[in-house]
């Protein structure tokens, strides 16, 4: 499609302000000439409706998730309340500047506050600070927090202990933190190898980070084990908490020895992703590492709201305000819209969908371990590489039936996860739309035995069809330089 | 539960094909001593209205901020947001998708990312563009440890102008890593370079100047670029309030090697301090040291035009530890409000906002200079300008809140010593009888 630069007529306006009322002052006597830009920057000339039509043809360029199934695995992509959306938007919250005086915005304070204490309750956590602006800015908190609970006590713990099937933004934001990071393998069951565990945890090492359930889908069934692993040397546990959706109201990592816990609010609840965020990672930690807390942090005295700074412990500021405040709202609504009773069939009706996916699917595409999940599956695509069909064929395919494809080819991680096909349908997904993504890619594996072809040039009826990724990266087009007219 | 669509039947039927008699069977992994054994104590739920009522009721406790207008900047800034703004972002297609990893069904997301790079390329002067990390604070901490890698130095020089909470936020970045900041004096309303020379040494990696900084003052960027570059170190501009590249040099003009800014005033509402949006812009040479996220412009197995992320090797779900960054999810929607903002606005309306902003604050600085409560000092600056109160701050504080204006920054919040100091922010929003009220309100003697 035409850029906005390409639809540029010289002279068209979009936007009117005003006369300029200041007539008396002159621009030279405001800013110096040094400092003056002494043309106009080359920005487009577009009308209000060029505009709107413009991104709103943009729009329909994307597939959101009130188009359709949206089963990435590890992201929980779920429904995003409508009315979540609508009071993010009211004025009181819209306008509040993020420094004024606390007597002018007690509610906004109020719903850090209450938001704070429900996220505790939900996680078995102590205190939660709201600042992270998503789950690896969390991470980044969690590790600040391990760094400088050691440092405090006079060590120079250097390792921190991965697993292979972790994120990539675990080790990328333990390297932030300056840890070298050390890999724990998988077992043959999907867990942590315990006994390689015992054999890395050591004194030069901060902790543990671990998603559970993990990027397989499984719950770690050691989890007590492994929480006294790192604890007897000294060490942390870490919580990611990319997967918390399936143990709302069914169990809390601060009840499984987790010390710090970072939670996805843009995944777990409810608000929306908004093409890559923002969203809100917010950290929870048991009661001896409050003093770490970003700062500062909400407090209630009884009869106001009000900042409170976390002292001189704190690891200090991770951004330039308090938190993604409207995120932060729209995760409060879902979370008294649902209650209690709402959180566990949350996570009950989420680990039933993935199951129910995995039964199904099975014979068609190999899980990477046949047992019983949580709430997402991961499958493969292996035997289907004797017909020349990659995994990456057959999330294309899928498109041309109207879903967003699962996460591919994550986890990986050697003997056991190649070839993945991550599915985790949420709890937002009706047996109907389930049971139609089932068939769909039944077909898909008989398509690839008749029809190869169909689904190795796969798709077919997207606005394009399987960019030049390797043409971009070596000729990189970054920036539009030149209007070309032919487009 | 409202939001679930299956049924207690439908959830039964689905065990039963799974093939167990209860859902209990399904979590066996989870260990019975770590299992919740009590109702979790939050309340709820409540049905749509309940909750509508209670929110409203919680959002009357904040003072009525529509009619509130600020006179309070300091890195979040008001201006009109163009409906057409809200009316875009609030499609379902942008907000309810996620990040474009499959580029044939997330054209609009790249597509957009490939025109706010392009708006702040032509904004800044700069070759490339990240056009979204947290924010401003973020990616001046992502700029310096940027710096960092590139030139294997350790030093950062930092004026004591920068945003204080820009500062912290890149002391929470650096701490772990072997890194020293020594910190710029100010003179007035700019900083004082004066002993740059000294400080710069073969060590120093970078130099950190925010302009306009955080008194408003317009830096004079060009003059130092030299002697920093002749000591290997990069510059890197610091930016708060973007509508000022509306009117201001583009930092590539002055030798600006990084710039790391904060996109909140296209169009994003202040929102107690976020979502906003970061970004970095900088030089084709630096490129594969860039944190987060790039579109790029190719073409589809047809031929046709088409973008996707690109530049993907830096990036943490690819080299994991050895990233440059670990940032995944960043502030993508405010990339479309960003975009359509700019776009909207166009080469002539972002100069006249640009304009007006600055008009309005000299109106205002000159008006109080009139009364006899406030000493002004004279530095170049956009739309935010520091005076000392001769009167009682909070009494400042009292007679605005009275009229419904939102009072400035009291600067000794951040600057100890600048007791009675006053940051005054003025946008467009406000209108020539507004300010000429609030020099009314604030020139009486007392």
């Amino acid at each position: 499609m035409k850029l906005i630069y390409e639809k540029s007529v010289e002279g068209r306006k979009g936007y009117f302000l005003r006369e300029d009322p200041y007539k008396e002052i002159s621009l030279k006597d405001c800013i110096p000439g040094y400092a003056l830009s002494r043309t106009k920057k080359e920005l487009p000339e577009v009308s209000e409706v060029d505009v709107v039509r413009h991104f709103t043809a943009l729009s329909k360029l994307n597939y959101g998730l009130d188009d359709g199934f949206y089963p990435l695995g590890s992201c929980t992509m779920k429904y995003n309340p409508k009315l979540n959306e609508h009071l993010a938007l009211l004025d009181n919250f819209i306008y509040a500047h993020p420094c004024v005086d606390e007597d002018f915005v007690q509610g906004s304070l109020q719903v850090m506050y209450e938001l704070n204490q429900y996220l505790s309750e939900i996680t078995g956590m102590d205190q939660f600070t709201l600042s992270p602006a998503a789950g690896a800015h969390g991470e980044l908190t969690g590790v600040l927090i391990m760094h400088k609970y050691f440092s405090d006590k006079g060590e120079f713990r250097h390792k921190i202990l991965i697993p292979d099937s972790a994120h990539g933004t675990n080790p990328a934001s333990a390297a932030m933190a300056g840890f070298n990071v050390v890999e724990v393998k998988s077992n043959e069951r999907g867990g942590i190898d315990l006994a390689e565990l015992h054999k890395l945890m050591d004194e030069d090492t901060v902790g543990l980070m671990l998603t559970n359930p993990n990027t397989v889908g499984l719950f770690d069934e050691n989890i007590e084990e492994i929480a006294k692993v790192v604890h007897s040397k000294g060490g942390l546990l870490y919580y990611d908490g990319a997967n918390l959706n399936a143990l709302l109201g069914i169990a809390r990592p601060g009840d499984a020895g987790f010390d710090i816990a970072h939670l996805n609010l843009h995944k777990t609840f409810s608000t929306p992703h908004g093409g890559g965020g923002p969203g809100a990672g917010p950290v929870g930690v048991k009661g001896h590492l409050i003093q770490y807390l970003p700062t500062p942090i909400v407090s209630y005295n009884g009869e106001k709201y009000f900042f409170e700074d976390v002292g001189e412990k704190s690891i200090g500021r991770l951004r330039a305000f308090w938190g993604n405040f409207s995120v932060l709202l729209k995760a409060y609504v879902w979370v008294l819209s649902i209650g209690d009773e709402g959180l566990k069939e949350t996570a009950e009706t989420s680990i039933i969908n993935a199951n129910y996916v995995m039964s199904k699917l099975k014979k068609f595409y190999k899980p990477v371990y046949d047992r019983f999940c949580m709430h997402e599956c991961v499958l493969t695509g292996r035997e289907y590489k004797e017909y020349g069909v990659k995994t990456l064929d057959i999330a294309k395919r899928l498109m041309d039936y109207g879903f967003h494809p699962p996460t591919i080819y994550f986890p990986h991680f050697e003997p056991y996860a190649e070839e993945t096909i991550m599915i985790e349908p949420t709890e937002s997904e009706s047996k109907e739309n389930i049971d139609l993504f089932i068939d769909t890619m039944i077909k898909i594996a008989k398509e690839i035995k008749t029809h190869a072809e169909i689904v190795k040039q796969a798709p077919h009826t997207t606005p394009v069809s399987r960019p030049d990724e390797v043409r971009a990266a070596r000729n990189p087009i970054l920036i539009l330089k030149e209007i070309n007219e032919d487009r | 539960m409202k939001y679930i669509p299956n049924t207690d039947n439908e959830k039964k039927g689905m065990l039963k094909e799974i093939g167990v008699s209860s859902f209990n069977e399904l979590i066996k992994d989870i260990p019975e001593n770590i299992r919740l054994k009590k109702a979790l104590s939050i309340p709820g739920p409540f049905d749509e209205e309940e909750i509508k009522e209670q929110v409203h009721s919680i959002a009357e406790k904040n003072v009525n901020f529509f009619s509130f207008k600020p006179l309070i900047g300091a890195g979040a800034y008001r201006h009109y947001i163009p409906e057409v703004v809200k009316a875009i972002v609030s499609r379902e297609e942008f907000y309810t998708s996620y990040t474009p990893y499959q580029p044939e069904i997330s054209q609009g997301n790249l597509q957009s990312m490939f025109e706010l790079q392009t708006h702040l390329a032509r904004l800044t002067g700069m070759d490339v563009v990240v056009p979204s990390l947290y924010d401003g604070a973020s990616a001046a901490a992502e700029a310096v440890l940027m710096a960092v890698r590139i030139t294997h130095k350790n030093r950062i020089i930092v004026s004591s102008l920068v945003h204080p909470h820009y500062r912290e936020v890149i002391t929470t970045y650096t701490k772990p890593h072997d890194i020293e900041i020594i910190e710029l004096p100010f003179d007035k309303g700019c900083t004082d370079f004066s002993n740059l020379k000294n400080l710069l040494n073969a060590n120093t990696a970078a130099v950190v100047v925010q302009s306009p900084n955080f008194f408003g003052g317009i830096e004079n960027i060009a003059v130092i670029a030299s002697e920093i570059h002749d000591t290997g170190a990069l510059l890197i501009h610091s930016i708060t309030e973007s509508i000022s590249l509306g009117l201001l040099t583009a930092p590539a003009d002055m030798g600006v090697d990084i710039v790391a800014g904060e996109s909140q005033s296209f169009g994003m509402d202040l929102n107690f301090g976020g979502p906003y949006n970061g970004y970095l812009a900088t030089k084709t040479r630096f490129l594969r040291q860039l944190p987060g996220r790039i579109a790029g412009e190719t073409a589809d197995k047809n031929g046709k035009r088409a973008f996707v992320m690109t530049m993907r090797a830096r990036e943490q779900d690819i080299r994991r530890e050895k990233a440059t960054s670990n940032i995944c999810s960043n502030h993508a929607l405010n990339i479309v409000a960003a975009d359509v903002y700019l776009s909207l606005l166009g080469k002539n309306g972002l100069c006249q906002v640009a304009l007006l902003n600055t008009k309005a604050a000299h109106y205002l600085k000159r008006k109080l200079a009139e009364t006899n409560n406030f000493e002004v000092f004279e530095y170049p600056f956009f739309n935010e300008f520091v005076v000392k109160s001769k009167i009682d701050i909070c009494e400042v504080k009292n007679r605005l809140s009275r009229k419904s204006f939102v009072p400035p920054l009291r600067v000794d919040k951040f600057y100890k010593k600048c007791e009675k100091y006053l940051l005054f922010t003025v946008t467009e929003i406000f209108k020539r009888e507004e300010l000429d009220e609030i020099a009314e309100i604030l020139g009486v003697s007392r």
